[in-house]
């Protein structure tokens, strides 16, 4: 059991990874707390199954296809409708989950309801692990969680945008300074962000069923692991997936399983009394603001 | 002074003129409004009100509901209460229920609120307005139970089964594997919601008694997908049978997963995804050999029973997509002509009076025989010239689900999965 649940803690820490990170690097980099995250998942999962199944495009490009899409639309959004409200935290909150809302609502209402929604998995089978089946599709999820945040990491030092991105997530005046164009460097956080959860979308989905309700459970999430681990920290994101993935799995397997999704908010709670920046935040103390 | 008289005499003759558009010529209403206030945005809730609409068109393709001498259609006026919705509080839920009987006048409700919850809390506001509900979705026990200690709520029906039949489906599939496998240790997992919880309870309790061993119960929120460690517990258990409580579509993911885990035991009970026919197709065929419960085994198309195979294919040919959902559907559709029935008995709308009517209902149909007790719930078990039939289907190894139960009904035994041997 004990072996069991150390191997699907790293699975549900890996997966948990993989969903805040875009998130992380959009508050981080643009300032905004994008509550359309959700969305985005879903999004990507039902245009992958619409191309697929309706217009009959083979499944990779499919999957391309969503992510591109998602990255797009969340760079105009932006552009177009959310640069207007920057720096009003509260109106950006508003505006982004209402548009969040907006989308699921209308999946729901376009009949996008039930269990027959579903995406193929990339790899079949399972492998036995001392004792544990585990379906391959599931390790993929976490090969795909480690490489998505080595290209994020060699990206942000190896390449002029990702340069880019830090600086204007270290100090946004400062790097405007230099030259950094803000404006556009914050709608490209946007699309990464989007690209990111959209990954996290093809490669996670196959393993259940697509669902618009699966978007309010991604965001939760997202936002514990951010808050927990600071937002705009990437480091405090890895380190907050595997303090709460663990602990979920712990939950599940020696307390019971209807307490994991008190684990999130419990973290929520607990790091905004104790440490509101979060663990690795960049964010000053209240002592400090004042 | 003429002028006077003619301004009389034409407010007489617009009071006369509107009075008729709400009645014709005999008395008769115009038109008779059943509300369908349910979660529109769940599949049993939208097949439902789509069961409904379709009775309702062609009981007015064949002229209507004959009362007072005329033939009056029925309308449908559907509002979704989204009562099934996680983070939805009820009371939001029975303002949508206020609403249908208020503003969109509907003199009957079928199909009801989705969740027991909602649907409990409703029973004083249809008892207020006495708008007789025939529910066919919310299953709680508890429903019946306020109607038989409180006569205000006379104006509550339930066409589908409630849990206590779920109960009796799923100990009988138990049964089954017990007998020709000799299986006997159990494991039940189940979805942790009002009704849900009850019926897991009961089936350990009475599983427990009849020489089962229970050997653990786990509860999984609604929406949840992580059934890893419980799906382990299973195995280090050593359960035989999985007994799966589900109406949630996430629940499909956990077959799904206790096949990659290779977990050694079959599951029964009631997992809500097993009912679609293209749930084979959905879960790439790793379905083969789950039993599962059909509460109302009309949803699904009966070879013995003609009645459902008309149904069925009034359904697919109406809506262009089959039924894919165990509960709700085939009530919904029942529940309109069995309305129809009571208020040509009664010969009348008064509430009252179709209340006696529909408390004397004995009706063959797709549902097989259909009789309210005194809790006035429909009867269901295993002989449709007697009751409302429940029984159990299997997912066979060519993707089809084949009745297994009840004998009445059963195209086939239960099988052992290849996994299990």
């Amino acid at each position: 059991m004990l072996l069991g649940t150390l191997i699907y803690g790293l699975i549900t820490s890996a997966t948990l990874a993989l969903l805040s990170i875009g998130f992380n690097i959009t508050f981080g980099i643009s300032g905004v707390a994008n509550f359309a995250y959700g969305a985005l998942y879903v999004i990507t999962g039902f245009g992958a199954w619409i191309l697929c199944n309706m217009l009959g495009f083979p499944y990779p490009l499919a999957a391309m296809f969503a992510v591109l899409f998602s990255a797009l639309f969340s760079a105009l959004v932006y552009r177009f409708f959310l640069l207007r409200l920057r720096g009003m935290v509260l109106s950006e909150v508003i505006a982004t989950f209402a548009m969040g809302l907006a989308i699921l609502e209308l999946f729901r209402y376009s009949g996008f309801i039930g269990s027959s929604y579903t995406l193929p998995v990339f790899f079949e089978g399972s492998l036995f692990i001392k004792g544990i089946y585990v379906d391959a599709q599931r390790l993929f999820v976490v090969g795909i969680a480690a490489g998505a945040t080595l290209l994020l990491w060699l990206f942000t030092r190896h390449t002029r945008t990702g340069r880019a991105f830090r600086a204007i997530s270290q100090n946004e005046f400062t790097a405007m300074t230099l030259g950094i164009d803000s404006d556009w460097t914050a709608t490209l956080s946007m699309a990464f962000g989007a690209a990111y959860v959209s990954l996290a979308a093809i490669v996670i989905l196959p393993l259940g069923t697509i669902s618009p309700m699966a978007g309010y459970g991604i965001l939760i999430n997202a936002l514990a692991v951010c808050i927990v681990g600071g937002l705009g920290s990437t480091g405090g994101v890895l380190i907050a997936s595997l303090i709460i993935g663990y602990a979920q799995q712990f939950t599940e397997s020696y307390v019971g399983t209807h307490w994991i999704m008190i684990v999130s908010l419990l973290a929520i709670f607990l790091v905004l009394c104790i440490r509101p920046s979060g663990l690795l935040g960049h964010q000053k103390e209240l002592e400090e603001r004042i | 002074m003429k002028r006077s008289i003619f301004t009389c005499l034409l407010a007489v003759s617009l009071l006369i003129i509107l009075s008729l558009g709400q009645v014709n010529a005999a008395g008769a209403p115009k038109e008779i409004i059943l509300g369908v206030p349910t979660s529109l945005g769940t599949l049993e809730g939208k097949q439902s009100h789509m069961a409904a609409q379709l009775a309702v068109e062609e009981i007015n393709n064949k002229g209507g509901v004959k009362i007072g001498g005329a033939s009056v259609p029925f309308r449908i006026e559907a509002l979704d209460i989204r009562d099934a919705s996680p983070g939805v509080p009820v009371p939001e839920a029975l303002l949508g229920l206020q609403k249908i009987i208020l503003e969109k006048k509907a003199k009957f409700i079928v199909v009801g609120p989705f969740r027991s919850e909602a649907i409990l809390a409703g029973m004083d506001i249809i008892a207020k307005y006495k708008t007789p509900m025939l529910a066919t979705i919310a299953a709680s026990p508890a429903y019946g139970a306020k109607i038989l200690k409180d006569p205000k709520y006379k104006y509550c029906f339930r066409v589908g089964a409630d849990g206590r039949h779920m109960i009796g489906g799923m100990i009988s599939s138990l049964f089954m594997f017990k007998q020709k496998f000799g299986f006997n240790k159990v494991y039940i997992l189940n979805q942790d919601v009002a009704v849900m919880r009850a019926v897991a309870n009961l089936v350990k309790k009475i599983a427990g008694g009849k020489g089962f061993k229970i050997l653990g119960i786990e509860r999984f929120l609604t929406g949840s997908t992580q059934f890893s460690s419980a799906l382990m517990k299973v195995k280090a258990s050593g359960a035989q049978i999985i007994v799966s409580i589900f109406d949630m579509p996430e629940s499909g993911v956990m077959i799904k997963q206790a096949y990659a885990m290779k977990i050694p035991a079959v599951f029964v009970g009631m997992t809500t995804p097993m009912h679609d026919p293209s749930a084979w197709k959905t879960f790439d065929g790793k379905i083969a050999g789950v039993t599962n419960e059909m509460v109302e085994l009309s949803n699904m198309p009966l070879s013995k029973w003609p009645k459902s195979l008309v149904f069925h294919e009034a359904f697919k040919k109406r809506w262009g997509t089959p039924v894919r959902v165990g509960k709700g559907v085939a009530p919904a559709y029942e529940s309109v002509y069995i309305l129809k029935a009571a208020i040509e008995r009664a010969d009348s709308l008064d509430p009252d009076a179709v209340v006696t009517e529909l408390e004397k209902t004995d009706y063959v149909g797709l549902l097989g025989r259909t009789k309210f007790d005194k809790a006035h719930q429909v009867v269901y078990g295993s002989d449709p010239t007697k009751t409302a039939l429940i029984g159990n289907y299997q997912w066979s190894k060519e993707g089809k689900r084949v009745v297994v139960s009840p004998k009445s009904m059963a195209e086939a035994e239960v099988w052992l999965p290849d996994y299990m041997k």
